[in-house]
């Protein structure tokens, strides 16, 4: 189990482009649609989790699923199975520096991915999007730090405490008004 | 002794890199004063590695501990820097999936929880407007961007076929076309 989720993290560690957004779309690829041992509504809640938490995002997102799956060192084996390939990729860059530096089919390629990314997190985006809405004022919570972040740039830690705020108080609000409806 | 006491200072600072930021690019000026102030990296170099973190698979401070470790004292270096950007991860998040596990069916944290579902939602529907105002700057960008699209949406081709076709689509519009 260990190697398994070791050799998982190496594999989406390989594709892990643009700031890492993409490992959850391979999180959602494998493990909710292909294996069915997670929902997508856990898998929100660990990137949620994960974002908000210092230090790298994929890093966090490892950690977390890894010791879902087998504790500790299930999320020892997934941290250092995602870390793999970068490492020998960095190391192997920073060895031909140089040669790396200017080369035209390298930037060519590159920018071919970096074209990629917008649309892989956007795949990942609607295949979460069912689970996160569970009373309507959640798409006005989505709507509104949508806008906190691209236009006024606020920090994803002062939303998702804004955002946990929010979930109290909407959830406060409906399970009155069930009371008050019976 | 120098150099034990550089791998200490190496790790050290990506400690501190590690715990004061979140991601993304917001660590590039703590990173930038870090390895400046010790001597790990030159001005220019940190804008080099900005670059090539962003080309390379993996999240920006890891590739910039593994930059800075390999040049300030090889392999031993780049792994020492590693642990040190990743020690929140490894402490942190550790006794947050403890707690979590723990509380997941907890009234309030599920209450919790329903808020920041959404919230996270908004966040990635910013980053990726945030991604393609950066990325497509031209038309070949743009349709590679719509090509890929597709072939997750409808086709639903796997996303490491998809990263390579891309791939080679921007060789064969930038470098063989010349766009």
């Amino acid at each position: 189990m260990l190697k398994k989720l070791y050799c998982e993290f190496l594999r989406f560690g390989c594709f892990t482009f643009g700031g890492g957004w993409s490992i959850v779309a391979q999180m959602n690829e494998l493990y909710v649609k292909q294996e069915k041992i997670l929902t997508n509504e856990e898998l929100l809640d660990i990137t949620s989790i994960g974002r908000s938490l210092p230090g790298t995002m994929i890093g966090n997102i490892a950690m977390l699923f890894g010791y879902r799956m087998r504790g500790f060192f299930g999320g020892v084996a997934c941290v250092f199975g995602m870390i793999t390939a970068p490492m020998i990729v960095l190391i192997l860059i920073t060895t031909f520096y140089s040669m790396f530096q200017d080369n035209v089919w390298v930037a060519s390629a590159m920018k071919g991915v970096r074209a990629a990314v917008a649309p892989v997190i956007l795949s990942a985006l609607m295949a979460m999007l069912h689970s996160a809405f569970k009373f309507p004022p959640c798409y006005l919570v989505a709507l509104l730090m949508f806008g906190l972040y691209f236009f006024a740039g606020v920090s994803c830690v002062w939303l998702v405490i804004f955002g946990a705020i929010l979930g109290l108080v909407i959830c406060e609000y409906y399970e009155k008004k069930v009371k008050r409806d019976d | 002794m120098t150099e034990l006491i550089t791998l200490l200072e190496l790790f050290w600072s990506f400690v501190k890199i590690g715990f004061t930021s979140f991601g993304g690019l917001s660590m590039i000026p703590l990173i930038s004063s870090e390895m400046i102030s010790h001597g790990f990296m030159t001005a220019s170099e940190v804008a080099d590695i900005v670059a090539i973190a962003e080309m390379t698979p993996g999240p920006l401070g890891l590739n910039c501990a593994t930059f800075a470790g390999m040049r300030a004292g090889g392999i031993l270096g780049a792994i020492v820097a590693n642990l040190g950007a990743l020690s929140p991860t490894l402490t942190v998040a550790f006794i947050a999936a403890i707690f979590f596990e723990h509380a997941k069916n907890n009234k309030h944290l599920v209450q919790i929880m329903t808020g920041v579902r959404p919230a996270c939602v908004g966040m990635v529907a910013g980053v990726i407007l945030e991604m393609s105002r950066e990325n497509y700057v031209d038309v070949p960008t743009l349709a590679i961007g719509i090509v890929d699209l597709i072939l997750l949406l409808y086709v639903k081709m796997s996303i490491p076929k998809v990263l390579l076709l891309s791939a080679i689509l921007g060789i064969i519009f930038f470098a063989v076309m010349g766009f």
